[in-house]
């Protein structure tokens, strides 16, 4: 009896089954897929830093005294270091495949020696031959320069030219990601000889391992002039993003599985309702609850046998193309996480009967003899609608979709919850990544906001007067913009690495000058005034954090040699070094031999041109600086934070799809179910005369009312929860106050545009299936 | 009197399980205007296909059907579709109604999505109060259907069947779900109806009922096997009515 009342079961709710056993692939896929992305990476990233012997601490000096200094005191505390000498080369004076190499942060020239580097094989590379040349991963990754394998990089430096053929990239555990700011080539012994001139900007990078506590205390009593400094614990924040991308599918998948759960739910409840009276008749002749429950489970637990075993079949492939792009930048562990996937596709698979059994206890509930009386749920009615076709100026299409919702509000609540979670977990990540894409979001990494941001940072060079550099360039832009009757600003920002100390504490944190038309007032604060004179700085959170230090408190800075004492006039953020920074009066006197690196040079147009101006002016600025590139402030940090943006991008395409596919096929079961449910008022509609079009219009139209509900819902549930989620993930990186970047236009109106569109589209093409039945069905519930 | 319906040699096959039924064959007849037509038979006859073939809510597959001067059977869906809404009204056995929707909703809806009367909602609304009052359910005007009775829930389908002012009316068995009493109250109203112009077809099992019609129409296996005519509906004469139609009907095989 079982198998025949199954069997008739499957036939009569195909389509029902078929999208339920489609959203239990889909759960387990992507359940499977990403628990294993996220431990693979998490792993893959420790078993890395292990077998690249990552130090324990990692800094670049680039005088020699500082580094006579270091080598006293890890003499004196038996510190285990190693120091490799990089050479800092213009990007303007590499060409890749005959074009001028792109990349704006710090650009060096490397020979093996200190932490362990990979081939793309994940073999140690041990050595280089002359005239070969390695390139970092995520750089070999970038689509701005044409790097591949027997590809040419010609590097200029001084007198000395080389032309080198790329072997291939590796995987740097240092200089892997462009959240570090900074990466390497990797050239031969001899090579490296070769550019390693008088006139080089060469810097030393000391990898330090250690188990002292005091460590940084008395590393930073020292008080080098680094250019760079990190803690080991903050390697791995470097793969943040990573992580971040593996951490978003596994709550896509979360969600995923929640809403096969509602489908379930709405499925078992349909399912039961519509057999009230089966179920009642299998009561009368004394079928046991338990056993009628079994009835249902059983088939539930073979949709979920099979989802999962589909599911985890499909997450295989799946898993390998997620961790592709992570695994070419680090080295992954020996053995395969594929039992990951095998728990976590068995655990989804586990979540659908259980929460079957749950569902099914309604049938608990009832009694033989309601059931066999009314043959339906036994329920009364409760009073219907609550407007009136008489008092309503609707025509009856778009009155009665909205009439059978108001009636009915309970049967519509799984799909609101299902919508408004697809339009959460569309729009947040679409306010995340117009977040990380503004022209805003440069204000978080210790600049202002400007026009355009030329990508000529600077070398500095302890040969050269650097203040003059920078003013000459200055003055060439602003006379370059004059001579045309533009009246511009010109400004950069300098960085320093400087001891901060307040009383006893001290710590090390890059500091910032603006320099050239630029005032601290036009800078953002959280808390206090701009800097005003010389003696006072704004301190962000986490350096003020570090040494205890508020505003109105003394605090002594040191650039190069020279340590002098400020006032605290303001708290700031940053996302710089995850957070640390000072920022100095732009009059103040600093020594910019010490200088650590600058950003890119800002201009500011005071005529405030509109868009085809600046389209204009961006050209104008590109003739003038032919080896450089011109940005928005929005894609300069893009630029500078790597391809994240891009990739959340593509993040972004593949989520919409999901949640197109998901609401479709939601609508397709939604208007099956209602279809089925009102066979006989349709076929009482068609008798007294209704055509097709006005009852395909009505179910379409039910499903978009609930859709634009839903979307209301989900977009105004999505404004506190945007920051709820994302702040967190900014936090870690140093911005406490972040403004979103909310677009309007494609949050509120294209997309939920296209989740219309496409949702009232299945509606419609499903609903087509009330074309098949007659008027005559009118007292033929079954037929 | 001008012939509203007329059927010329219908034919109604159903094909199940590759074995063919025919349920009508080769049926005539015709309805005047202004007549109250009853169908009866044995179960199974095919009573209520032929209500459903000649109102269009079901296809016949061979022969003619003729309503108000339109040969149904050249009709598409659509065409029927907005036939039944404008020019037929439509009673079933169950008093079928939208459970969603107001006493008065129900009525109302037809008129609402036909247009057919040029009318504003408010004008349409008192029409559907005014036939409400009409057959004396009024006060259940804006109750919902699970608020009314049985008999009262047929008036109201009456009403609805009414409210685009059509050329006929069908009904199928339309006393077959209430008791005695409600039954004969509809089967009053529908009378009056009737003596006010409207033609009525009707599919009944019941003899009391097909004694208020001016015309019985016998059928048998899909056949008409025999027609009665009588009198225009006297009330007082109602037991001389059904006693003759009953001998008939006896004559028939019934």
């Amino acid at each position: 009896m079982y198998l025949r009342i199954l069997k008739k079961d499957l036939k009569r709710k195909k389509t029902m089954n078929v999208i339920l056993l489609i959203f239990v692939i889909l759960a387990a896929t992507f359940i499977a897929s990403s628990a294993n992305n996220l431990t693979t990476v998490n792993g893959a990233l420790d078993n890395f830093f292990e077998k690249a012997e990552v130090p324990d601490y990692w800094f670049a000096v680039t005088n020699t005294p500082d580094m006579e200094r270091f080598e006293d005191l890890a003499e004196e505390n038996g510190y285990d270091y190693f120091n490799s000498r990089l050479i800092q080369i213009e990007p303007k004076n590499v060409t890749v495949a005959g074009k001028k190499c792109e990349y704006s942060n710090t650009l060096t020239l490397s020979k093996l020696g200190g932490i362990n580097i990979f081939d793309k094989n994940d073999k140690e590379l041990t050595e280089i031959n002359d005239g070969e040349i390695y390139v970092t991963a995520f750089m070999y990754q970038s689509t701005e320069n044409n790097y591949r394998e027997g590809g040419k990089i010609v590097i200029k430096q001084g007198d000395v030219e080389k032309e080198f053929t790329i072997k291939g990239y590796v995987k740097d555990a240092l200089m892997g990601t462009a959240m570090v700011g900074m990466t390497r080539f990797f050239v031969s012994k001899d090579d490296f000889k070769l550019f390693d001139t008088e006139n080089a900007a060469v810097s030393n990078t000391v990898e330090v391992h250690t188990d002292d506590p005091d460590y940084l205390d008395k590393f930073n009593k020292l008080g080098l002039n680094t250019i760079m400094s990190i803690d080991g614990s903050m390697f791995k924040m470097m793969y943040l993003m990573d992580i971040l991308i593996a951490a978003i599918l596994l709550v896509v998948s979360v969600v995923l599985i929640l809403i096969s759960m509602v489908i379930l739910r709405f499925i078992i409840n349909f399912t039961i309702t519509e057999e009230f009276r089966e179920i009642g008749v299998m009561k009368a002749i004394g079928l046991k609850n338990r056993k009628i429950r079994g009835l249902y489970i059983v088939k539930y637990l073979g949709i979920a046998v099979i989802g999962t075993a589909v599911g985890l079949g499909l997450s295989f492939p799946l898993s390998n193309l997620m961790i592709s792009g992570v695994s070419q930048k680090i080295v992954m562990s020996s053995g395969d996480n594929y039992l990951i996937n095998i728990a976590a596709a068995i655990l989804a698979g586990a979540l659908v009967v259980l929460f079957s059994y749950f569902c099914t206890r309604k049938i608990k509930k009832f009694s033989p003899i309601d059931a066999i009386h009314s043959g339906e749920t036994g329920e009364r009615f409760s009073k219907k609608g609550i407007i009136r076709l008489g008092k309503s100026h609707l025509p009856t299409v778009p009155f009665m979709a909205l009439n059978d919702i108001f009636s009915g509000i309970k049967s519509y609540v799984s799909m609101v919850i299902i919508f408004i979670l697809g339009t959460l977990l569309v729009i947040i990540p679409v306010n995340t990544i117009n977040t990380l894409r503004s022209d805003d979001l440069i204000t978080l990494f210790n600049m202002t906001k400007s026009d355009h941001v030329v990508s000529a940072e600077l070398l500095f060079n302890p040969n050269e007067d650097n203040k003059a550099k920078i003013e000459r360039q200055f003055d060439e832009i602003r006379d370059f913009f004059a001579d045309k009757g533009i009246d511009v600003d010109v400004f950069q920002e300098i960085m320093f690495r400087s001891n901060v100390k307040k009383g006893e504490k001290l710590t090390n944190s890059l500091t910032f000058i603006g320099m050239g038309g630029v005032t601290t007032n036009e800078y953002d604060y959280l808390e206090g005034t701009a800097p005003q004179n010389v003696h006072e700085v704004a301190l962000t959170y986490l350096t003020a954090g570090q040494i205890d230090a508020h505003i109105g408190d003394d605090v002594q800075i040191k650039v190069g040699e020279t340590e002098k004492t400020y006032t605290v006039t303001a708290i700031t953020q940053s996302m710089n070094n995850m957070g640390e920074g000072v920022r100095f009066y732009q009059d103040e006197d600093l020594d910019f031999n010490y200088a650590a690196g600058s950003f890119g040079i800002q201009v500011n147009y005071k005529d405030n041109p509109d868009k085809s101006a600046l389209a204009e002016r961006k050209a104008l600025l590109e003739k003038l600086y032919p080896a450089a590139k011109i940005y928005t402030p929005g894609e300069y940090i893009g630029y500078m934070i790597g391809n994240v943006a891009e990739q959340l991008d593509s993040m972004k395409t593949l989520i919409l799809t999901i949640i197109l596919g998901i609401n479709a096929l939601v609508a397709v079961l939604m208007v099956k179910s209602f279809i089925t449910k009102e066979k006989s008022e349709i076929a009482l509609l068609k008798a007294i005369g209704f055509t097709n079009a006005p009852l395909c219009g009505i179910q379409t139209l039910r499903i978009g009312i609930v859709l634009l509900i839903s979307v209301i819902m989900g977009t105004l549930i999505s404004i506190p929860l945007t920051p709820v989620i994302i702040t967190p993930i900014f936090q870690m990186m140093g911005a406490f106050s972040i403004e979103y970047n909310i677009k309007a236009l494609e949050v509120y109106v294209i997309i939920p545009l296209i989740m219309l569109g496409v949702t009232a589209l299945a509606a419609y093409i499903s609903a087509q299936g009330l074309r098949k039945i007659s008027s005559s069905q009118i007292s033929n519930n079954d037929s | 009197m001008t012939n509203i319906l007329e059927v010329k040699d219908l034919c109604k096959t159903y094909v199940i399980n590759k074995r063919q039924n025919n349920v009508l064959r080769n049926v005539n007849f015709s309805v005047s205007e202004g007549e109250m037509v009853a169908v009866m038979g044995p179960s199974g006859s095919g009573k209520s296909t032929l209500l459903y073939s000649v109102s269009g809510m079901d296809n016949i597959t061979a022969g003619e059907v003729d309503f108000n001067g339109k040969n149904i059977a050249k009709m598409n869906q659509k065409e029927l579709a907005e036939l039944r809404l404008d020019e037929m009204g439509f009673i079933f056995q169950q008093m079928y109604m939208l459970k969603n929707l107001s006493v008065i909703d129900n009525i109302i809806l037809p008129a609402c999505q036909s247009g057919k009367v040029n009318e504003t909602r408010k004008q349409t609304l008192e029409r559907g109060y005014e036939l409400m009052r009409k057959l004396g359910i009024i006060e259940v005007a804006d109750n919902d259907i699970n608020e009314v009775s049985g008999g009262q829930l047929q008036r109201a389908c009456i009403c609805r069947s009414m409210i685009n002012k059509p050329k006929m009316i069908f009904a199928d068995e339309p006393t077959g779900a209430l008791n005695r009493t409600s039954s004969d109250e509809v089967m009053e109203e529908l009378a009056k109806l009737n003596a006010e112009g409207t033609t009525i077809m009707l599919v009944t099992h019941d003899v009391k009922v097909a004694a208020k019609c001016t015309r019985v129409l016998y059928i048998v296996d899909g056949n008409i096997q025999g027609e009665y005519k009588l009198e225009k509906y006297d009330r007082t004469k109602l037991r001389d009515r059904e006693r003759a139609l009953n001998g008939w009907l006896m004559e028939m095989g019934w």
